[in-house]
């Protein structure tokens, strides 16, 4: 009898479907390989009756290959994502809301903030990276400057102080993400649908910037490049930057490739904006794209919260040198105590932990052409800083550019000026299409004290038609 | 038909039939998509002339279009070089074929080393400021790649230095091709060295001029590769090129019929300008 129950539940088990889950990430391999075939070892170990395929892409593809399975009726059933993708895919409706298979608390209330558009949320946080300031002792001592910045001001005004009394540069801010400083700043990028950087406070800004820049300041190399990580590295590592604004990794980078350099930086967690916003924040995730079969959900979401579980990320935040998303994993002692005899590599983690839960990814969501419009911007902080061209005529220049296109997209809105030919919207349609409520009106209570900051979750409820 | 022609058809029949599957078929659809609203995810639908509107209202595409004009600069200067270099080391001379080999390296340099190279080149504390500065011909550093005004300059350069060489090579092909007898004959008519290659050697190669003149307009009109490992469009969009705009929509964007409108206004001007080139540089005399 019992024989022929134990073979019954083999046919049984042999003629159950296997449950295929297919996850995808991004330049993981082959660095990555051990922890994710391990992952994949490991669950289906635990699940009988699942099957899990893991798939790398190089990141500059990913995204082409994913609209393309989901045009063809194969998507994936998990996607790691940027928040900026995340938003454009959730907009044309090519991923789906998770709320349903989330465990909310289990990961850092910031992070799933960043990835609610329109008051849903669209994916498991994986992890994120904050900056910290590594700085040279031996230029902060010849500039004589006593302490590391700690705020966008104090690091403008050192940059100055070490270029004037050491001829070096002192800091390589990224403008080519100036729309990120802005907001990091308390400063709105779009308000109701329409530009609004060309403010005094705007005008402001820039101006420290250029100031800076004038008297040499500013790292010239690749100063408004897309990415000009590169050269601050280069520059830093070479002696000839007082200041880095980066992730710990960096620093590791910096013990690896110059010694002596390393021998002298020290440092210490990078200045909040007065939002309260960490800098450097860019949250990795996994996205349940669109045309995943419902039936396979449930399996999809247990084995996302697998994925992205305390251990899992506790584990891959170690190995990547990045920080979890998950609370607890974030609270782990690695990220929370300096080991006794700490280089400044070691310091850089804690450091960076400390501004962890402040960290958001900075960007304007909800608006088409985005990058487009960007390009003009950082176009006109150019000619700005670099004294080509009057600041407040060129945001002038740029508002105008952006609200050309603006105006169609979110058409409903009246324009009025106000102030110093800003230009703001008294909004009819928009405004009574606001949610009045949910995670995106908490956003805004909670890391915007300044009403008009826009943050990628505010830019939603301010723009969602 | 004659059955010479036929079978002239016959043989190009296989190669015609490998162009239309890869080449014709690609550029006519490709240009019938520039003329809709394609995406990926969308049905298509056929908008007549709005993304040719789209992208004459965008500043970076119009930036683009009058910088590849600018980028034709280069050609003369390139192919003068060339046919230089070219009688330069068509000379028996002994370690010629170093040179020979020196100037080709360029050519078979990848863009990614090209553009690595050059930037340290031309950073503001790199290699070339250094001996401008040594020498006192600048009082401070040139932005090469980071000022407004110099940075297309600075990579039309590159694009000149990359494709030197090649030219070089058929040059010195055509140059080993001119027949001697009309040189020796010239020389007993008592022609000098200036007048032998003005009357014989320039006239002679006229059909080689006309090629690499072509092909060269045509480098230039879809210079692209160099702005991308060393600008990417900056400073100021100040180097985006019209190809760079197709590229950054269509593969960085995923804004594919702007890319195609782009595109199609880059292969007509190509096809213009070439046929320009052929109808003034058509060799006088078979």
């Amino acid at each position: 009898m019992l024989t022929l129950a134990s073979v019954l539940l083999a046919v049984h088990a042999a003629a159950a479907p296997v449950q295929k889950i297919e996850f995808w990430t991004f330049s993981m391999k082959p660095k990555f390989t051990p922890y994710f075939d391990g992952i994949v070892r490991s669950y289906e170990a635990a699940n009988p009756g699942v099957k899990v395929e893991w798939v790398d892409f190089p990141w500059d593809i990913i995204q082409t290959k994913l609209v393309t399975r989901i045009v063809a009726g194969t998507p994936p059933a998990l996607v790691s994502l940027n928040v900026p993708w995340a938003d454009e895919f959730a907009r044309d409706g090519l991923l789906q809301p998770v709320d349903a298979l989330l465990e909310r608390g289990r990961y850092l209330p910031g992070t799933l903030q960043d990835l609610t558009f329109s008051g849903k949320t669209y994916g498991f946080p994986l992890y994120s990276n904050v900056a910290v300031i590594a700085y040279n002792t031996r230029i902060f001592k010849a500039a004589a400057i006593p302490h590391p910045p700690r705020s966008l001001d104090e690091q403008l005004a050192f940059a100055r102080q070490i270029a004037q009394r050491t001829g070096k540069a002192g800091l390589c801010p990224a403008l080519a993400k100036i729309d990120g400083l802005m907001m990091q700043q308390g400063l709105a990028v779009i308000r109701n649908g329409r530009a609004v950087f060309n403010s005094p406070a705007h005008v402001a800004l820039i101006r420290k910037l250029a100031d800076t820049y004038k008297v040499g300041g500013l790292l010239k190399d690749s100063l408004f490049a897309e990415d000009n990580f590169p050269a601050a590295i280069d520059a830093y590592k070479g002696g000839r930057l007082g200041m880095l604004l980066a992730p710990p990794t960096a620093v590791g980078r910096i013990a690896m490739d110059a010694r002596d350099i390393y021998a002298v930086t020290d440092v210490a967690p990078a200045p909040l904006g007065p939002t309260g916003i960490a800098d450097g924040g860019w949250l990795i995730h996994f996205g349940v794209p669109a045309g995943v079969d419902k039936a396979l959900l449930p399996a999809v979401g247990k084995f996302a919260r697998y994925l992205t579980n305390d251990a899992n990320q506790l584990a891959f935040a170690k190995a990547a040198s990045v920080y979890p998303a998950a609370a607890r994993a974030a609270s782990d002692p690695f990220f929370t105590t300096v080991p006794p005899n700490a280089g400044a590599a070691e310091k850089a983690v804690v450091a960076g932990a400390v501004s962890m839960p402040h960290s958001h990814t900075l960007y304007v969501a909800g608006v088409t052409d985005y990058d487009e419009l960007r390009r003009s911007l950082v176009k006109a902080v150019e000619a700005g800083v670099t004294g080509r061209q009057d600041i407040q005529q060129a945001l002038d220049q740029a508002v105008a550019i952006w609200n050309r296109k603006l105006v169609k997209q979110f058409p409903a809105q009246s324009v009025t000026t106000k102030g110093s030919g800003t230009k703001t919207v008294a909004s009819a349609a928009v405004s009574q299409k606001r949610p009045t409520g949910g995670p995106n009106a908490q956003a805004v209570t909670v890391f915007v004290p300044d009403p008009d900051v826009v943050t990628n979750s505010a830019v939603m409820m301010a723009v969602a038609p | 038909m004659s059955r010479h022609t036929l079978a002239a058809w016959l043989f190009l029949t296989p190669a015609l039939l490998v162009l239309a599957v890869f080449s014709f078929w690609p550029v006519g659809f490709g240009s019938y998509l520039a003329f809709t609203d394609y995406s990926l995810i969308r049905p298509t639908h056929w908008v007549g002339l709005d993304n040719f509107r789209y992208i004459f209202e965008n500043e970076m595409f119009v930036t683009g279009l009058r910088n590849s004009v600018v980028f034709l600069l280069m050609v003369p200067f390139v192919q003068v070089g060339a046919l230089a270099l070219a009688v330069l080391v068509n000379n028996q001379l002994p370690g010629i074929r170093l040179f020979r080999a020196a100037f080709y390296v360029p050519v078979v340099t990848t863009v990614s080393v090209v553009g690595i190279m050059w930037g340290f080149m031309f950073h503001e504390q790199g290699a070339l400021n250094y001996v401008l500065l040594l020498f006192r011909l600048v009082d401070a550093p040139v932005g090469w790649l980071s000022h407004d005004g110099i940075a297309l300059f600075a990579i039309m350069f590159v694009t000149m230095w990359r494709g030197l060489g090649w030219y070089m090579v058929m040059y010195l092909a055509a140059l080993q091709a001119v027949p001697a007898d009309m040189q020796e004959a010239a020389i007993l008519d008592g022609a000098n060295r200036w007048q032998r290659f003005w009357k014989i050697t320039v006239p002679m190669l006229r059909p080689t001029i006309a090629v690499c003149t072509i092909l060269s307009v045509l480098a230039a009109l879809k210079a692209y590769q160099e702005v991308d490992v060393l600008t990417q469009g900056g400073p100021m969009n100040s180097t985006f090129t019209a190809l760079y705009y197709a590229y950054d929509q269509g593969l960085k964007h995923l804004k594919l019929p702007r890319a195609l409108a782009a595109s199609f206004i880059v292969s007509l001007l190509c096809i213009g300008i070439a046929l320009l080139c052929l109808r003034w540089l058509k060799p006088k005399h078979r």
